[in-house]
């Protein structure tokens, strides 16, 4: 589902930096993915690339087997749009939108009717237990509230791919553990390939697998 | 100053677009205001310089208008015991014939005793003219021409020139040339002198002088001559010096120059909305920086001290650049007001040097700094307010308080008030100017609200057009007033400028158009000029029968018109046979009846005064005017008031029997010809140049051609308009790509998570558009909202202040449909630069940017 061969990126300034350095793996269809590391050891690096946030300096990244490097802004956002759903640690939802207007954005975007849009948004906020939270806007809501709209929000295209990046960072404990249920219990239903970055290694003992970064290397991969 | 280098200036490289930007608001301010005044100033010098120049040891000029006195008058100025010499002169200025030269002033003087007054410094003439003057009167085809004009036209002694007179073309034999003096520099060198008695035959001045300049005997002050003379003349008369005529130029330009101050001072508020909008949001972006040097220790008063010498520099810059762009406008502006003078005053002058004033640039610096204070003045103070903790908290800043927004709609609601109680209450001018001013200040404080309001209204519009990108479009404009505010303003402002000078023109357009087709009604118009407003060259009175005995011409109308000086004002007398015209082309009377104002006025008993002169000098019928004239004070009533645009100042209709006795003048300015039923207007038009064709210059005009002349010198009149528009539809780009610049860096998280969810770059485009195009919607609605309110106090202006003229309130709809589309896509190429900039850049560092 996800491979990355021989990946490395560099950041360029007044010092060049090596984010990840030749960095190959493979990711299967369905599995659910932790990455853990210490702060600057790559892994949020790793997930942008994985989700065509960015783009390696060497190497290859691909995904469902076609290679997303040469592709155009635009289609690199096609994929993103079809394929890959994404939580943020601060959630970004937009400000000014409403729950249900935040959730079907990208369908929205994808031209999708109206009616449509409404009822694929109201059916995944009911999922995430925040049907009666429609049209409150962001800052009505808990963080706990904000990061299930959000996951609402990444599930609205039925991604194959879900990428997490510290989910539960800006929540407390039990809200945090509430989130990774829903995310299990999502994984269940729809069946995505998830990948969650997490400093968290209670989170990291939930996933099928773990993969250790350390300086841009990968330093364990274990299988559960 | 330290602060300066270590916190502003790194902003300013930071942000180099955004602060060029901000500079370029005071440079449009002050070019427009430069480059208008530069203009104006430049015409009016020109005039006063060549007054000047052909002035030369010219104490007092005796005048009576520009109606020309008897040849008689001389001997008696002559005879006075202050005078030591009194020449007669003619002043025209003509067709030079040359492709390129335009016209040349040319100076009929009495060759013997004008030497005394201008030293006609010959390098190269006859040597018989040299001598003797007299050789020169003898040949009446002489002249002679300054070096500068002889050097461009490569003409020599003997060789020969063309003048357009009123006997038509005729050639001249250049007799000498003037070598480069102060007299041979007016009018650009464009100059030359002939003989008066030949100047009097070929401009048609019949046997009268346009003027005498004189100089005292030594002793005898200017005040005691003038004395003399006034007692000696009467008060028909003007004795002045020659600076005079210069004034009462201006005074005749003086509508023309409100225009101009009025729309330099807009260009200046304008720029100081652009200036206060960029200041604005860099108070909100550096609201970190400045919690962080109050928490260091810095003082509320130098973080205002800081942010308002910011403002001064930034002043300084923007003013440098704008005197500079002002002084390149302002040659491309005299050339069009310098034809405006022309066109519409019948005031030739030539404004080739465009002089720099040394004050008027000082005064151009002080004005762009001190604007540039005041505009940042709120911001700076927002600035020393910041509290240091609220400082590092982002989000909030951009939103009007619940308290500030109560505050401006209770002033708002105070200044409204009060500006209606200065209309409907006092009755003073400055009770009015006082509610003018509130009214535009309560329109600048509601205007962030009704942005707020109207940005909402949008709001399920631009949804409906585009789900996300119109949504957030438009919550970009509603959640950020401090941002869009200004931008909207300043549109706003310009717009409402653009709608009340429109409407002052469609209205004036329309007037005219009605009263042409109430009174200019004749088949036909001979003129002796090819510029129907001058009166350079007259017809002498008995070529009025000649005319009317061609066939196919039922009637002639004679009308001469020249400015005289009423109660120290410049009018226009209009001499016509009011018989005649109450006839065949009567006016519906604005005070007066009919009937008995027409039997009057025909039979020498009163004088009609049109509607303007009535409004600017408080007349109405039944009052008796004084009016001073060469051969006694005309003492008539005033009979009836008309709608009579022939001047800006008003005119003073008599029949042309009262006009021979008090003027005793008999030329012409005009004829108005009528033709029988069955005769053609081309036709007749052919017969009468066939007629004249050999004895002398006539122009021939049909009723449409007239017509439209004088509305194409009113659209030449309202041609600022156009200017004005530019600064509209520049003020909308500048404001428009200020506010995106601003609103890309504050929506950067926002528009990366778009693209990370989907969006493709298209898409984001397209928000940035919509929200653009919002931005312009906005301005318009406000702006054509405020510009109603505007074009009201403006013909309100002109009807008590400027022109006297009662124009009918009409919203100028064409030009405002015309601008709808001009600053929509003024809003869009504005949005094309920031979109882009959108687009690119890390998504990752958007994503993680706060």
């Amino acid at each position: 589902m996800i491979d990355l061969a021989r990946v490395t990126k560099q950041f360029d300034g007044k010092r060049n930096v090596t984010a990840l350095h030749e960095v190959s793996l493979s990711i299967d269809k369905g599995d659910v993915v932790s990455i853990v590391g210490p702060s600057g050891s790559g892994k949020s690096t790793m997930l942008n690339l994985m989700g065509g946030l960015d783009r390696p300096t060497a190497g290859v990244v691909r995904i469902d087997g076609d290679a997303l490097d040469g592709l155009s802004d635009d289609s690199l956002t096609r994929v993103r749009r079809d394929k890959i759903g994404f939580i943020f640690q601060f959630f970004n939802l937009l400000p000014t939108l409403t729950c249900l207007e935040n959730v079907g954005l990208p369908l929205h975007l994808r031209g999708w009717s109206r009616s449509k849009v409404h009822e694929r948004a109201s059916a995944l906020l009911e999922l995430v237990q925040l049907g009666h939270r429609t049209q409150h806007l962001p800052e009505e809501l808990s963080g706990g509230e904000r990061q299930r709209v959000a996951i609402a929000r990444a599930l609205s295209i039925y991604p194959p791919i879900l990428l997490a990046d510290e989910p539960t960072g800006n929540l407390d404990t039990r809200t945090g553990r509430e989130i990774l249920q829903l995310i299990d219990d999502l994984h269940e239903r729809l069946g995505s390939t998830i990948v969650i970055v997490t400093h968290d290694p209670n989170v990291a003992a939930r996933c099928h697998r773990t993969i250790a970064l350390r300086d841009g290397r990968i330093e364990q991969d274990v299988r559960r | 100053m330290m602060l300066l280098r270590l916190i502003s200036w790194p902003y300013f490289r930071k942000h180099i677009v955004r602060s060029l930007l901000t500079i370029a608001g005071i440079v449009l301010g002050v070019a427009v205001f430069v480059g208008m005044h530069t203009a104006n100033q430049g015409v009016l010098f020109a005039f006063n310089s060549t007054v000047d120049r052909i002035a030369g040891k010219t104490e007092l000029q005796v005048t009576a208008g520009e109606t020309g006195f008897d040849e008689a008058v001389l001997e008696s100025v002559q005879s006075a015991s202050t005078v030591r010499v009194a020449v007669p002169v003619i002043e025209a200025t003509v067709d030079s014939q040359i492709a390129g030269q335009g016209n040349l002033l040319v100076l009929g003087t009495d060759m013997t005793g004008d030497r005394s007054l201008r030293d006609y410094d010959l390098e190269d003439a006859d040597e018989a003219i040299i001598d003797d003057p007299l050789v020169f009167l003898a040949q009446p085809d002489s002249i002679m021409l300054a070096k500068e004009f002889a050097e461009k036209n490569d003409l020599a002694v003997n060789d020969t020139v063309t003048l357009g007179t009123v006997l038509g073309p005729r050639a001249f034999t250049v007799r000498g040339i003037m070598r480069s003096s102060g007299l041979t520099s007016a009018f650009g060198g464009n100059l030359a002198i002939m003989d008066i008695y030949a100047a009097q035959h070929m401009f048609g001045r019949g046997r009268t002088f346009d003027r005498i300049d004189l100089a005292t005997r030594d002793g005898a002050s200017i005040e005691k001559a003038q004395e003399e003379l006034r007692q000696l003349l009467g008060p028909g008369f003007q004795i002045d010096a020659p600076a005079g005529r210069g004034r009462q130029f201006e005074a005749m330009t003086a509508s023309y120059s409100i225009m101009i101050n009025i729309s330099s001072l807009f260009a200046l508020f304008i720029g100081m909305f652009i200036i206060y909008n960029s200041f604005a949001i860099a108070v909100t972006q550096r609201r970190s920086e400045i919690g962080i040097l109050r928490a260091l220790g810095a003082t509320g008063g130098q973080v205002r001290g800081l942010f308002l010498l910011e403002s001064a520099v930034t002043g300084l810059i923007g003013s440098l650049g704008g005197v500079l762009l002002g002084l390149v406008m302002a040659r491309g502006i005299a050339a069009s007001i310098g034809g405006v003078m022309k066109d519409v005053y019948g005031v030739a002058q030539r404004a080739d040097e465009v002089a720099t004033d040394p004050a008027l640039l000082a005064l151009s610096l002080i004005i762009g700094i001190g604007t540039s204070l005041v505009a940042a003045f709120i911001p700076a103070r927002q600035a020393a307010r910041v509290d240091p903790v609220q400082a590092l908290q982002k989000g909030k800043y951009q939103v009007l308080s619940v308290g500030e927004s109560r505050l401006r709609a209770l002033a708002a609601a105070a200044f409204v008030i009060t500006s209606i109680l200065c209309l409907t209450a006092a009755s003073s001018r400055v009770a009015f100017y006082v509610g003018y001013a509130l009214a535009i200040l309560a329109a600048l404080l509601l205007g962030p609200l009704l942005a707020q309001w109207l940005g909402r209204a949008l709001r399920p519009v631009l949804k409906w057009m585009r789900p996300v990108e119109g949504a957030l479009a438009a919550d970009s404009l509603i959640q950020t007033p401090r941002r869009t505010s200004a931008s909207v303003a300043a549109l706003m402002l310009s717009l409402a400028l653009v709608t009340a000078f429109a409407g002052m023109a469609r209205a004036s357009y329309d007037s005219i158009l009605d009263w042409t087709t109430t009174t200019l009604n004749p088949d036909l118009f001979v003129s002796p000029s090819p510029e129907i407003v001058s009166r350079t060259l007259r017809f002498p009175g008995p070529m009025g029968e000649t005319l009317a005995a061609l066939p196919g011409i039922a009637r002639v109308q004679k009308v001469r018109n020249a400015r005289i000086l009423f109660n120290g004002a410049p009018v226009m007398i209009v001499a016509v046979e009011i018989g005649s015209v109450a006839e065949m082309a009567p006016s519906p009377p604005i005070e007066g009846d009919a009937t008995e104002m027409y039997r009057l006025a025909a039979a020498g008993e009163g004088v009609m005064i049109s509607d303007n002169l009535a409004k600017l000098h408080g007349l109405h019928a039944g009052q008796v005017l004084t009016i001073p004239a060469p051969h006694g004070l005309i003492s008539l009533p005033i009979v009836g008031v008309v709608l009579d645009y022939s001047d800006q100042q008003g005119s003073i209709l008599v029949d042309r029997t009262v006009y021979e006795r008090y003027w005793r003048d008999d030329s012409i300015n005009l004829f108005r010809v009528y033709l029988t039923p069955d005769a053609s207007p081309a036709d007749a038009k052919a017969a009468i140049l066939q007629r004249f064709a050999s004895e002398r210059q006539v122009f021939v005009f049909t009723n449409r051609e007239l017509r439209d002349y004088i509305l194409r010198i009113t659209d030449q009149w309202f041609g600022l308009t156009t200017v004005q528009i530019a600064v509209a539809v520049f003020v909308a780009i500048l404001g428009i790509v200020n506010t995106l610049t601003v609103s890309i860096i504050d929506r950067r998280r926002e528009l990366g998570v778009l693209k990370a969810v989907g969006g493709l770059r298209g898409q984001i485009r397209r928000t940035i558009w919509m929200e653009a195009v919002s931005i312009g919607t906005l301005g318009l609605i406000l702006g054509f909202a405020l510009g109603a309110l505007n074009l009201y106090y403006i013909l309100q202006i002109v009807e008590h202040d400027i022109a006297g003229m009662r124009l009918e309130y009409v919203f100028p709809v064409t030009t405002m449909v015309a601008l709808v589309p001009t600053i929509l896509a003024a809003a869009f190429v504005a949005s094309l630069w920031p979109a882009e900039s959108a687009v690119r850049g890390s998504l990752v560092e958007a994503l993680e940017y706060e």
